[in-house]
């Protein structure tokens, strides 16, 4: 199977678990019709929504299949020409190759990215704006510039991210009466 | 109407913040339609928190100024650069790249900044004079009418946006998955909650407009590669072109401002096809469609007049049914609710006021566009330098101050993440995001009324198609899946043929 239609199966696949685990859940949900049912009830939507998931689900994956079926057909008769299975030689794959795809798909500086937002909601209250936003700014800043531009940015980004947010906090609690937290320096 | 239009710009013109906010808007909204790789609705998301302190009138100026300003900016890098800084901005490169090229790109910016003016002004004053109109109209609407309404606007955009029907719709029942999180309407049932006190309100809009847009933009750009462009050298005198450029466009103008207005009233499909539509109908319909991509004005002011109009088409089913058209109108709706109104038909009663000051409001931000982007193009063009290294993180931790405002708590903010995700993977998956943000935004409206309208039938929900305005949608959303399915089906069988 190729890339796209893995993908393809891959979300067809994603909704169906995802529509399964929906309509269970959604008969969990408690129902009032204190003047008996002349309609819906509040487990209705859900379960409508769930099996049109399921239905629609259905078939993209078996649209996916046929496809995939069709495609592959045409390239054996293609290959039959083409390609001895008998000479083909198997090559293992260099090392890191696996890191390499995974990375290729979620590249690293998305993952740093994602986790310096965690980190950086994680400790919004406890620690306060000022100080997580610094934080932030100087850790996502730093991991967006390219390697060999570090140490000629390092002094801006500073300067950048701690006048930055002492800023926004001032223009913002001050100015737009809006709470941000004081967190430890308060 | 005019009356009150006129009341509207006395209320903007004797509130100096409500001026300056509107200056303000317009110019982030250019700064953010130029820059590669952010998008209006960033900068909207951005600059919403700015608005909770402001009045509802001043406020709702600033969003619907970043709107036009944003929609307008792109034209800068897709000349300069030849980049469109917005999708809206694409088929503008065709032609502004190449006249850039040949050392006009002063000519190529006063001509597209020129059709833009129009464009905008062409749909707004089309927006003015038809939305108390529909509204009156739509104040009639009962459940039925409404509930086929929204079965029409989710069936609309799952066809019309991404490249199968089939992944459409499945976004849009997603959307309205995440809807269903919370108390139930009518009967307030708690509904996925998992026994957290937190879910019970359900996701917030904003989160997730936010986490969709905004966020998903950051990470997806975080984790591409940067490219650096090198923008391209301008000169421009007075408005950049001649009377002899424009001779002979009256048609043209026109005719794509009326473009882009009517695929800016459809739901999910704003500037970002109406110019390339606007452009390939400017091309067809000319003399010389051999001269296109080479440089000439006719491209330029095709794209630049339907993007532009597409601001007052996608007002248009915002203002009167609360159905957002485009990602920017999903924001500004969340903005309305924000400031306590609800779009829909009784907006133009309950609200009517704020309505026209936003109305007045925009006609100025227009006005203010067109001057920021002819006096200021010089600065405009140095901010289109700054690097996202710097940029990038600012627009989130700005995002994060508006997610955590709302409630004044954090589980808002792990919305962001959540829906930051969602939107970057349904992104890689192919996955269109206009319809999980409508899904997610009419579920409720979808609900309400399908249940109403069982209840006030006795269960019997062929009623349906007695009354004619829903009869009609219902028709409408059938066809509109048919045509795609047929559309879709029809290329694969042209090639199994071959």
């Amino acid at each position: 199977m190729n890339k796209a239609n893995k993908k393809e199966l891959g979300v067809g696949i994603f909704f169906a678990v995802l529509s399964i685990f929906y309509i269970a859940e959604s008969r969990n949900v408690s129902t009032f019709t204190p003047f008996g049912n002349r309609g819906l009830d509040s487990q209705s939507i859900p379960a409508m929504i769930g099996w049109l998931s399921i239905a629609l689900s259905a078939i993209l994956i078996v649209s996916t299949i046929l496809k995939d079926r069709k495609e592959r057909k045409g390239s054996v008769e293609q290959q039959e020409q083409i390609c001895d299975p008998d000479q083909v030689a198997c090559i293992d794959p260099p090392k890191g190759a696996k890191l390499q795809g995974i990375l290729q798909v979620v590249p690293l500086k998305l993952m740093l990215s994602l986790l310096f937002l965690f980190f950086y909601f994680l400790f919004y209250q406890r620690i306060g704006f000022i100080l997580s936003s610094i934080f932030y700014l100087l850790s996502q800043s730093f991991l967006l510039t390219e390697k060999g531009k570090r140490k000629k940015w390092a002094l801006f980004i500073i300067l950048f991210s701690i006048g930055v947010s002492v800023l926004i906090y001032f223009i913002f609690t001050r100015y737009f009466t809006l709470f941000l937290p004081r967190g430890i320096l308060g | 109407m005019f009356g009150m239009l006129l009341e509207g710009f006395g209320a903007v013109f004797t509130d100096p913040l409500s001026i300056i906010m509107i200056f303000i808007g317009t110019t982030v909204g250019i700064v953010f339609g130029a820059l590669p790789g952010l998008t209006t609705v960033a900068g909207l998301s951005m600059f919403l928190p700015i608005t909770y302190a402001m009045s509802s009138g001043t406020g709702l100026s600033m969003l619907t100024a970043i709107y036009i300003g944003g929609m307008s900016g792109g034209l800068i890098s897709a000349i300069l650069l030849n980049i469109p800084g917005t999708p809206s901005s694409i088929a503008t490169c065709f032609d502004g790249s190449p006249m850039a090229k040949n050392g006009q790109a002063g000519r190529a910016l006063g001509l597209a900044v020129f059709a833009s003016l129009i464009g905008t002004a062409i749909s707004l004053l089309v927006m003015v004079v038809l939305s108390p109109t529909l509204a009156n109209l739509t104040i009639k609407f009962g459940p039925w009418e409404y509930f086929s309404v929204t079965v029409f606007a989710l069936t609309l955009i799952s066809s019309l946006t991404g490249k199968s029907i089939v992944k459409g719709l499945l976004s849009a029942l997603f959307g309205m998955m995440f809807a269903t999180v919370g108390l139930s309407p009518i009967d307030s049932a708690k509904r996925f909650t998992f026994g957290s006190l937190q879910l019970t309100s359900g996701f917030n809009l904003l989160a997730v407009l936010v986490g969709l847009y905004a966020i998903s933009e950051v990470l997806s750009t975080a984790g591409s590669e940067q490219q650096k462009a090198q923008v391209r050298e301008y000169k421009m005198r007075g408005l950049g072109f001649t009377l002899k450029d424009i001779k002979g466009q009256g048609i043209n103008f026109v005719r794509s401002s009326l473009i882009g207005l009517g695929i800016g009233i459809l739901p999910g499909i704003g500037g970002s096809t109406s110019n390339i539509i606007a452009y390939s109908v400017a091309k067809t319909s000319s003399k010389h469609p051999e001269k296109f991509g080479t440089g000439i004005p006719d491209g330029i002011i095709a794209s630049e007049a339907s993007n532009n109009a597409s601001i007052g088409g996608a007002m248009i089913p915002l203002l009167t049914l609360g159905i957002p058209g485009d990602g920017a109108t999903a924001i500004l709706l969340g903005g309305f609710m924000l400031h306590g109104m609800q779009p829909g038909p009784l907006l133009f009663q309950s609200n009517g006021a704020t309505v026209y000051q936003i109305f007045a409001s925009m006609i100025l931000s227009m006005i203010v566009m067109a001057l920021v982007m002819y006096l200021g193009m010089r600065v405009i063009v140095k901010i289109l330098k700054v690097p996202a290294n710097i940029l990038l993180p600012l627009i989130v931790v700005l995002c994060a101050i508006g997610a955590y405002a709302l409630n004044n708590r954090v589980f808002d903010m792990w919305g962001l993440i959540l829906f930051g995700v969602i939107g970057l993977a349904m992104s890689k998956a192919g996955i269109p995001a206009p319809p999980f943000i409508l899904g997610f935004i009419l579920e409720s409206a979808f609900e309400t009324n399908l249940r109403r309208g069982l209840e006030y039938s006795n269960g019997n929900f062929l009623e349906v198609f007695t009354r004619p305005i829903s009869a009609t949608f219902l028709v409408l959303a059938i066809v509109s899946l048919a045509a795609t399915l047929y559309k879709q089906y029809k290329p694969k069988k042209a090639t199994s043929e071959e």
